[in-house]
């Protein structure tokens, strides 16, 4: 699917240095760098601090030109306006109007796209219910915390239903709940066939959501590939089964020995992650909240989460795909022929969900996050964090099961 | 947004507070044309500052990198710019309007509320000065000044007589033009006093008003007496309008006036005659013609040339002519402002905008004190001070050329004095301020904004 249109990014032999007052070269922020970003992929781009992520993405956004080398966004200069009409951005911080409420800010970007009001209103609703700041709404910016300005300002990428989102840091910041919500959006969007462009350092992030990475250090690129391909172990096999007794192990050890003439190199019983393992406790503090009305440890929290199971994510994403369908509302600055070619993507999604119901996102865009065998227990463990979050949210059992199977 | 408010205060301050400290005992006019004049400088002044600290929006935006999530929308860096001045302008549009309503209000409340402290003769005394308010201050007239006679024609033969007499023929350089300006002058000054008894004729052209008897013309004058000032300070003369020879009824006002103060004498507008010339007749009534420590000499200034006025407009608007003067100002200071932080950071952007405020409002008196004699390249590389000096000349030709001449549109002192504010003025205005200097200023801003990087980092 990569293969049969052009990149939506893609730069060669790119540099840029950052000079001082008298020109002289400074620091050299990115050096060489050649990156390749296909239509519906979720890429990401992995580096520690300073590595160069946030002055790449400002290059591709024409925030900082190069000092050498070429950017093409969409096949156009990264400075062109159609170019961004068909992009959405969430910064490294949240850049907002700190004097505006919610409401208005999302309505000021929207207005930026041109869009009409009663398009700018209804996304507007539909992206404060999906970060779940809807009660938060009448707020002004400068009153949020440091979370709910992230969640406001994925709200602003996704106004314009941008066929391309780059997302500088999106869970820094976030409670555990939030950070996971944003995951979940972002894999939905990439299964509805966004192209997403994923800067990170915290390392988990990038590995629940990316098909494809390119690790930068000291603005150099030094590894990329398939997510799949790069975090492959091909000298071991993990097998995953019920709990064994000591007895059943020493016949595996036995049988090892005897097929492969290996050693069995470890036994162990799986950890659960960290993550699961909270939204598990929020669950049950939600869940006895209701029934111990009154209680004041933990009383936010429910409260909080009530919010954001006012209508999922899901929801959300697939209302705003369908409404790339009602196309009459691309922006009227774009030349048309840019906004046929933003249908193309747009279109495949809403024709996915027409015969197919839920999209199946089996073969392409669900990320696999190790080993063969560890799929199953990373599938398990995933099978349990979408079934928390799930009941979190309040989503209805019947397009659950089938995600579950899709991810095992 | 909160300076916007205390500028918006402050205005509001002035104008609502100034007619409330005005003197009761200053006549009528004098209340009305102080509070105008103060509240129409105050409200230019504090707009034109607080469009300096608007401009700040743009370098806030870029410090708090607001600008990043803008910039990365499909808005265009003139688009940006222009928006920007936009906002500026249209926010600049309102206070003024507001002020100007103000004053216009206050103007009114003033009017209804000034009581001269004159006991009996209160009544004709405030109708009185009703009348000047009226007829002087809240009006929009057209002056016209008089026609000078020719003082070269006499000047020349005079020099004639005096060469055939022989009185040049011992002297040495002897400059003919240098001693035809100054027996010009000489004329001249013979002209502009008139002694006791004499007469002086006044001639207008181009008195284009409305000739009907109802209505009104005023000559408005100033005199000094330069010698033999009568006891009393106030002077005798008559006044005669109109010409007999062309048909017009003339008519005769006899003066009685205080020495160094601006006088206006009011006659129906049919002494105008068919071709719109206006003959004026002045003379000196003596009232001491026996006392020669009286002998009054009264002396006409160049500096306050007799003029014919007529009403061509209404107050109202010319108000609003005047509000577009200034908003042609404010327009053009916004551009610089956003032109200044598109380059530099804002404390920098700020001083930079201000000194083209101050620039422009003192503009004619830096020309004044510079020197623009020696614009020749060929002396430029004779010295190095030579070079600097020029160097430094073409540097301010240049900017003299950018940085308009806020004087040339500044409207306040007529409009005050109840002139018209003419529309030719006011397209002057829009053409030189806003279309010329204007659209350059802010051609220049999208040109250095466009080239510059948003989230530029330097060190």
């Amino acid at each position: 699917m990569a293969e049969r249109t052009m990149p939506v990014v893609e730069t060669a032999g790119l540099c840029k240095t950052f000079r001082d007052f008298w020109r002289r070269p400074r620091v050299e922020a990115v050096k060489d760098l050649s990156l390749d970003i296909r239509p519906g992929e979720v890429f990401g781009l992995l580096g520690p601090n300073g590595s160069g992520k946030t002055t790449t993405i400002k290059m591709l956004l024409g925030l900082l030109y190069p000092t050498r080398g070429r950017i093409s966004v969409f096949g156009k200069p990264p400075t062109d306006v159609s170019v961004k009409a068909r992009i959405g951005f969430l910064p490294e911080e949240s850049y907002l109007y700190r004097f505006l409420v919610a409401h208005e800010t999302l309505d000021y970007y929207g207005r930026l796209f041109q869009l009409p009001h009663r398009a700018r209103r209804d996304r507007a609703e539909r992206l404060l219910d999906m970060v779940g700041l809807r009660h938060e709404a009448k707020r002004r910016v400068g009153e949020y915390s440091k979370g709910m300005a992230r969640r406001i300002g994925l709200a602003q990428a996704l106004i314009n239903d941008p066929e391309f989102l780059i997302l500088d840091e999106p869970t820094s910041g976030l409670d555990p709940i939030g950070a996971r919500q944003i995951k979940d959006v972002i894999r939905d969007l990439g299964r509805k066939g966004k192209t997403i462009l994923l800067s990170s350092h915290i390392l988990a992030d990038v590995e629940d959501v990316c098909d494809r990475v390119t690790i930068l250090y000291g603005g150099q690129q030094r590894a990329a590939g398939d997510i799949h391909d790069l975090l492959r172990r091909t000298d071991a096999t993990q097998i995953m089964a019920p709990t064994l007794s000591e007895e059943t192990i020493a016949q595996v050890s036995d049988l090892i020995q005897r097929l492969e003439k290996k050693e069995l190199l470890g036994v162990s019983n799986p950890r659960i992650k960290l993550e699961d393992f909270f939204l598990q406790i929020v669950e049950e503090a939600h869940a006895a909240n209701i029934q111990t009305s009154g209680a004041r440890v933990g009383g936010d929290v429910p409260e909080f989460l009530q919010k954001s199971t006012e209508t999922t994510a899901q929801r959300v994403v697939e209302s705003l795909v369908s409404a790339a369908s009602r196309r009459t509302e691309v922006p009227a600055g774009s030349p048309p022929q840019a906004a046929a070619r933003s249908d193309e993507p747009a279109r495949g999604v809403i024709d996915d969900l027409m015969t197919h119901g839920p999209v199946d996102d089996e073969e392409t865009s669900s990320p696999s996050p190790t080993t063969t065998a560890s799929v199953v227990s990373s599938g398990k463990a995933r099978d349990a964090d979408s079934k928390v979050i799930d009941e979190l949210l309040g989503r209805s059992g019947a397009d659950t099961p089938q995600e579950r199977e899709n991810d095992a | 947004m909160k300076i916007a408010l205390v500028f918006l205060g402050l205005i509001g301050m002035v104008i609502l507070g100034l007619p409330f400290s005005i003197s009761a005992d200053s006549s009528l006019s004098d209340a009305v044309q102080s509070f105008m004049s103060y509240g129409l400088n105050a409200t230019g002044v504090l707009l034109g500052i607080l469009t300096v600290f608007l401009s700040r929006s743009v370098a806030d935006e870029l410090v708090q990198q607001q600008i990043f999530l803008v910039m990365t929308k499909p808005v265009a860096r003139w688009q940006y710019i222009l928006g920007k001045w936009l906002g500026i302008t249209t926010l600049n549009f309102a206070f003024l309007a507001c002020s100007g309503l103000t004053i216009y209000g206050m103007v009114h409340y003033i009017r209804a509320t000034h009581r001269p402290e004159t006991g009996d003769r209160w009544e004709m005394e405030r109708r009185m000065e009703e009348e000047q308010l009226a007829g002087e201050v809240l009006v929009a007239r057209h002056a016209i000044k008089t026609n000078l006679p020719d003082f070269l024609k006499p000047a020349q033969y005079e020099y004639e007589r005096n060469r055939e007499d022989g009185r040049y023929d011992d002297a040495l350089d002897f400059d003919e033009a240098g001693e035809i300006a100054r027996l010009s002058l000489q004329h001249e000054m013979r002209w502009r006093v008139v002694g006791p008894q004499e007469l002086r004729v006044f001639e207008f052209e181009n008195v284009l008003c409305d000739r009907s008897p109802d209505r009104r013309i005023q000559v408005r004058y100033k005199t000094n007496i330069s010698r033999g000032a009568p006891p009393d300070e106030v002077y005798r003369c008559i006044w005669r309008v109109g010409d007999a020879s062309k048909g017009t009824p003339v008519y005769q006002v006899n003066g009685r006036h205080v020495i160094g103060r601006h006088h206006t004498v009011t006659i129906p507008a049919d002494a105008v005659a068919a071709d719109h010339t206006l003959t004026v007749y002045f003379r000196n009534e003596n009232p001491f013609p026996d006392e020669p420590q009286f002998q009054n000499i009264i002396e006409f200034r160049k500096s306050d040339e007799v003029a014919v006025l007529f009403v061509v407009g209404t107050f109202e608007w010319n108000l609003v002519r005047l509000s577009i003067l200034m908003m042609c100002k404010l327009m053009f200071l916004g551009a610089v402002g956003i032109l200044m932080v598109t380059v530099f950071s804002f404390p920098v952007a700020c001083l930079a905008s201000f000194t083209v405020y101050t620039l422009a409002g003192t503009r004619r008196f830096i020309v004044e004190a510079l020197d623009f004699s020696s614009d020749d390249y060929a002396t430029m590389f004779t010295s190095l001070k030579e070079f600097f000096l020029q160097l430094l000349m073409h540097l301010y030709n240049v900017l003299h050329w950018i940085i308009p001449d806020f004087g040339r549109f500044n409207a306040i002192d007529e409009f005050v004095g109840g002139y018209n504010v003419s529309l030719t003025w006011v397209l002057n205005g829009l053409l030189w301020l806003v279309i010329v200097k204007t659209v350059f200023v802010l051609g220049l801003a999208i040109l250095l904004f466009h080239r510059r990087e948003v989230a530029e980092v330097s060190f």
